[in-house]
Parts: C-alpha cells; structure tokens; sequence
C-alpha cells in the first residue's frame, strides 16, 4: 500500500510532476543525444584517419620510420607481402613506395610525401577512389598520372590535367625530377593530410627512385610501406602482434600506434559520456530535490498524522524515496526513448554541419556526424538517472522524518 | 481495569523564552469501557492532555501510565509502535490520507501491523458497514462529507483494535445531524463493544452525552463529574 499511496502522491500535483518529469525526460535525451553526437564525432574521426590515411596497421622497416630515406626500403618486399596476405583475418593490402620531395607548377611549390601504390590495391585499402571529386582515379593508362587534393591544386593553382613537377632525392641519393599529368583531384576531408599526399603509380616512382646503376633491385621489388585492412578491428592487435613475430626485423604498427590521437579519443569517448551524465544528474539533483521538498513541505500535516497513527519513520522515509523514484521511473522509459529515435534517425539520416564544415575538416572530421552510440550507455543513464532520483529524495525524506508528529498536526 | 493513568503532569511550552504551563500537574484516571469528556475553556490544557495521554507529545513533569506501560520510558521510534498497537486516533479536521479510498484508510493501520489480507479486508469492510458508509468505502475522502470523513476516520481508529480511542475536538468541524449520528454511533460502540473513548470538546452537545465529564481550568482537573449512564 506504501506503493499505492507512493504512486497517487505523485499525481497528487500532477501539473508539478510532469514538469519534473519532462526535466529527467529530456536530460536523458540531452544525455543520450550528447553523446551519440560526441562519440559519432570521434568515430567520423578515426574511422575518417583509419581509411583515408593510416589504415588497420601499416608494417615498415625500422629506420625508415626514423630517417625516412629511401634507402630504408623493406627486404623482400614481396615475400613480406604474400605472407600478410596468407595470413587470416587480413582483408585487403597495399604495397606502397614513399619519398618525401617537391611538387611545383608554374604558380608555386610544395614539400610533399610522394606515395607510389598499385591504383586497385590501394583502393581496397582506403577509399582514395572514393574520395575523387574531379577527373579520374589512377588507372593502368598514360604516362605520369597523379593525384593531388583540392587543397592543393588550390594552392598551386592547377586543375586535371595540368602538369606538375616532383622533384626528390633517388636511393643513389641524387636530385630526380620527373613531370606529372594531374588525372584526378581528391578530398578527405582532411586539410593537413591532403596538403601533404599525392598519389602516384607504384612502377612510375620505382623506376625514378631506383637509379639506372643500380641493379639490385627490380621495379617491382622496391617498397617501403605495406598497409593493410582487417576484417575486424577488435582483431586488429591479434593481427599485429602475430605479424611481429613473423618479421623480427620490420616495425609492424596499429593504427593507435601510429596515430596516438587516435587511441586518445577513442578513450575518450567513456568519459564523454560520463562527463554528460554527471552534469545533467547534477542539474536534475535540484530539481528533483526541489519538488520533494515541496511534496514533504505542503504534506507536513498529513505527514505527522501518519506517524500518529502508528507509521514508523522508516516507511516514511521509504515513502518519499518511493515517490522520488517513481518519478524518475515514470519519466526514464520517454526518456531513453526519445533519445533511441534521434540516435538511430541521426545515425541513419546524419546531421549536417557543413556550417561548421572547414572547422571541422581542418581537424579531420567529415561534415556530415552520423550519431552512434555504444548500447551500454543507455544502461549507465538509466542507472544513473535512478539513483540521481533516489539520491535528490534523501535529503527531503530526511525532513519528513524528523517531524515531530504533535507539532505536524498542528500546522494548517 | 485502568486503561490511563496520569500523575501529576506538567507540560511547560516555551521553557527558555516565556514559559507557559500547559498542564499543572494533572492527575487522571481512566478505566477501560468509559465514556469520558475532557472539556474546559481554550487553552485549558485540553489537546495538551490528550496529546500525552496519546503519547504525540512528553510531558515535562509526572508520569504518565497507558495500559500498564510508562509511555514517557519510551523511544520515538517505539512510541510510534505503541501509538499503532494500543491507541486509536479521531482528529478534529479528519485527517484521512486523501490518496486512499475509505477502506484503504481503514485497512492502512492493519497493514502497518502487518495483518493479513483477508482480516484486513473483512475488517474494514465490517467496520465501514457499522459507520454506516457501506456505499462509499471506495470513495476516496475528497468525494466524501465532512460527517462521512470522521465516520471513516472513527472506523479507523477502531480498526487495530486499540485499548482506547482518543477524539480530539471530534465534531468541531460537524453540522448537527452529523455530529447526532457520529454521537450515537460512538455511544452504540461504548455500549454494545465496549470501546474505551476520551474526547476533548467545547460542544454542549458532546458533553451532554458523556458519562464521565473532566473539566480542566488553567491546566488542572478543576471538576470531575461521572453521571449515570444514559
């Protein structure tokens, strides 16, 4: 019967418990909301850096990573990449060259990392071929073909098929230049990345790296750099750590290695949610504290009539404290709710911040956040939100208690 | 048997600033089956004595005796459990829980003791049948007439079975034919079941039905008058 009574004090002012309930209804979305946006953001994030830029785990020879010569090619690079492929949960790989040199156009220069990759290859590695926006994606015909980013193409002023030149150091270690034909222009998303990345043919950069002297190495042979996609990332350090031990000699990395931003703000994304959580809760504390307090202030008579006629001060104290989490019981289910339909229409559908898109790109984010969030989060502000209710009642059910009955009844 | 007994109470509001003597060392005794009224001018000392005698409130001095226990040895906690076993309670304003319907305010104190369901219901349901309000019991108390509300709320009282039952200014708030039936239905009770009431009234109309009338002047039984019985 404390139940009932529980449940009908509470609609007792029904006017002030809606409101209260719509404040916990609407923190949860608030909660809910926040976070599927934050942790959409940081997922848009990684997954933007992951597949446009770092991949699942890239495999390296140690010194190149240090000097990032030329020279530092990995040994038997074809060997090493039959063996990634052999092994199980690899999804797609891409064996690239890279040297860092000189892009120019009549209008200006830029220092540039030249990657050299086989044009398939790396697009089931990343989604370069994706991300064209003009012109066309390497392909096997033409001499010279290049990539460059929109950002880029604006700063040297030049568009598809204009021509540019790059200059860089060979494995001999004497200056090369060699002119490129722009056939396609890509964006990321990501400013700093695009500014500093085109893409060229594996062969075209290899025989320009590898002087004519030099007999040691085929065109085919020279690489510096094998990135390669799983299947799933929770898989990813397995994959890793299983390619160590078969390439004592190479420095196989994960994307969190490779990126530590990456890992950072995948950590962060639980405290995010933990951050909002306990904000809200806070700002509900006193709002539920305050609607209590009333509900015990306006029912002090009733109250020492209760105690009079024989109600211990323990179910009294259970009774507000009931009341309190009714409240909050009543208005969790619209709550998460209403949060479950923004995040799943706002992950379907996006929202777009193309408003805010050149801030956002410029830190590597898309301009479009699609909301995602992680299903445990809906229990941890449910939770939450409860004891956040139980917590508000204590100091209002406390009050309750110490009435003295005599002087309960005497009040009007 | 005493059901009550008091010996010289005081009861002092206010020690610290200026200290009013509510009661003056008030000697009382009660027996179980009477019909007492506790009258007297306002602040008398009239809600005073009941309130300790009802064990809401301590007394300063004296002791105080309710069915062979020492109320004022008592912790809060225990009182309440006390107030719940042996005493029924009829307020002047009602005081019903407004959320409950009539039979759930009678079954509520039967709840607190923990009866089962079955006597709770049987019991409610027969003592909302004797207050004459079979038609209402679920009614909550706002649907209800003041006179109907202090029927439910003597039914209540009587539902524990308590050793007593104490009225304050029970018809204060009454019209004439209701304070007749609820009258008559509390002298039906005293006589046919033997309940024990203790009033505190002003109404002439109360106090021309008592059996025993305790007149307190200044915080003392000034009179004591037991009449014949009606």
């Amino acid at each position: 019967m404390i139940l009932i009574m529980a449940w009908r004090n509470i609609w007792r002012s029904m006017t002030r418990s809606l409101v209260v309930m719509g404040a916990i209804a609407v923190g949860i979305w608030a909660a809910l909301s926040l976070t599927g946006f934050a942790t959409g953001m940081v997922k848009s994030y990684v997954n933007n850096a992951v597949q446009n830029i770092v991949s699942h785990i890239q495999v390296h020879q140690p010194e190149f990573l240090d000097e990032n010569e030329v020279k530092y090619n990995i040994p038997d690079a074809e060997a090493v990449e039959q063996a990634i492929r052999a092994e199980p949960g690899v999804k797609a790989v891409s064996v690239r060259s890279v040297v860092n040199g000189m892009i120019s156009s009549s209008k200006g220069a830029r220092g540039v990392s030249i990657k050299g990759v086989i044009p398939e290859e790396e697009a089931r590695v990343n989604a370069l071929d994706e991300n064209i926006v003009e012109g066309d994606y390497l392909s096997g015909e033409g001499r010279n073909p290049i990539l460059v980013s929109s950002e880029l193409a604006k700063k040297l002023n030049v568009k598809v098929r204009s021509k540019v030149v790059l200059n860089f150091q060979d494995r001999g270690g004497s200056i090369t230049a060699a002119a490129f034909r722009i056939v396609g222009i890509f964006d990321t998303d990501n400013n700093p990345f695009d500014l500093s990345h085109v893409f060229v043919r594996r062969n075209d950069l290899n025989s320009l790296l590898i002087p004519a002297a030099d007999s040691s190495l085929a065109v085919e042979g020279l690489a510096h750099e094998i990135a390669l996609m799983v299947d799933d990332i929770r898989q990813v350090n397995l994959i890793a750590a299983s390619l160590s031990s078969k390439f004592p000699n190479l420095k196989v990395q994960t994307y969190r290695e490779i990126s530590p931003d990456l890992e950072l703000y995948e950590g962060q994304i639980k405290n995010i949610s933990l951050i909002y959580l306990t904000v809200i809760m806070l700002a509900l504390v006193f709002g539920i504290i305050n609607t209590m307090l009333m509900a015990v202030l306006e029912r002090i008579k009733e109250l020492g009539m209760l105690m009079a006629i024989g109600m211990n001060k323990l179910r009294v104290f259970l009774m507000i404290v009931l009341e309190s989490a009714l409240l909050g019981l009543v208005a969790m289910p619209v709550g998460l709710l209403l949060g479950y339909i923004t995040i799943e229409y706002v992950g379907a559908n996006g929202i777009d911040m193309s408003m805010y898109a050149k801030g956002l790109e410029s830190f590597g984010m898309s301009s479009i956040i699609y909301f995602e969030l992680d299903p445990i989060v809906y229990l941890q502000v449910a939770v939450g939100v409860f004891l956040t209710a139980i917590l508000a009642s204590i100091y209002p059910a406390l009050k309750a208690i110490r009435l003295k009955p005599v002087e309960a009844l005497r009040t009007i | 048997m005493k059901v009550i007994t008091t010996k010289g109470v005081v009861k002092i509001y206010n020690p610290d600033k200026i200290p009013v003597k509510a009661l003056n060392g008030v000697d009382l005794e009660i027996s179980e089956g009477e019909f007492t009224a506790i009258v007297g001018p306002s602040g008398s000392g009239k809600t005073t004595l009941l309130n300790i005698i009802g064990g809401l409130d301590r007394p300063d001095e004296g002791d105080v005796e309710v069915g062979g226990h020492d109320i004022d040895a008592m912790s809060d906690n225990k009182l309440i459990d006390f107030r719940k076993e042996h005493i029924g309670f009829v307020f002047q304003a009602y005081n019903l829980i407004p959320v409950l319907t009539a039979r759930e305010n009678v079954e509520f104190v039967m709840l607190l003791q923990n009866r089962p369901k079955e006597e709770r219901h049987g019991r409610a349901e027969e003592l909302l049948r004797a207050v004459g309000l079979e038609d209402k019991m679920d009614k909550r108390p706002s649907e209800l007439s003041g006179g109907q509300q202090q029927r439910v709320a003597v039914a209540r009282a009587l539902a524990p079975k308590p050793d007593f039952i104490l009225a304050d200014e029970p018809t204060a708030n009454l019209d004439s034919k209701s304070t007749a039936n609820l009258l008559d239905l509390m002298a039906q009770l005293n006589k046919e079941e033997k309940v024990t009431f203790i009033f505190s009234t002003h109404d002439q109309r109360v106090i021309d039905r008592a059996r025993r009338v305790v007149t307190l002047v200044d915080g003392k039984v000034a009179t004591d008058e037991v009449r014949e019985s009606e």
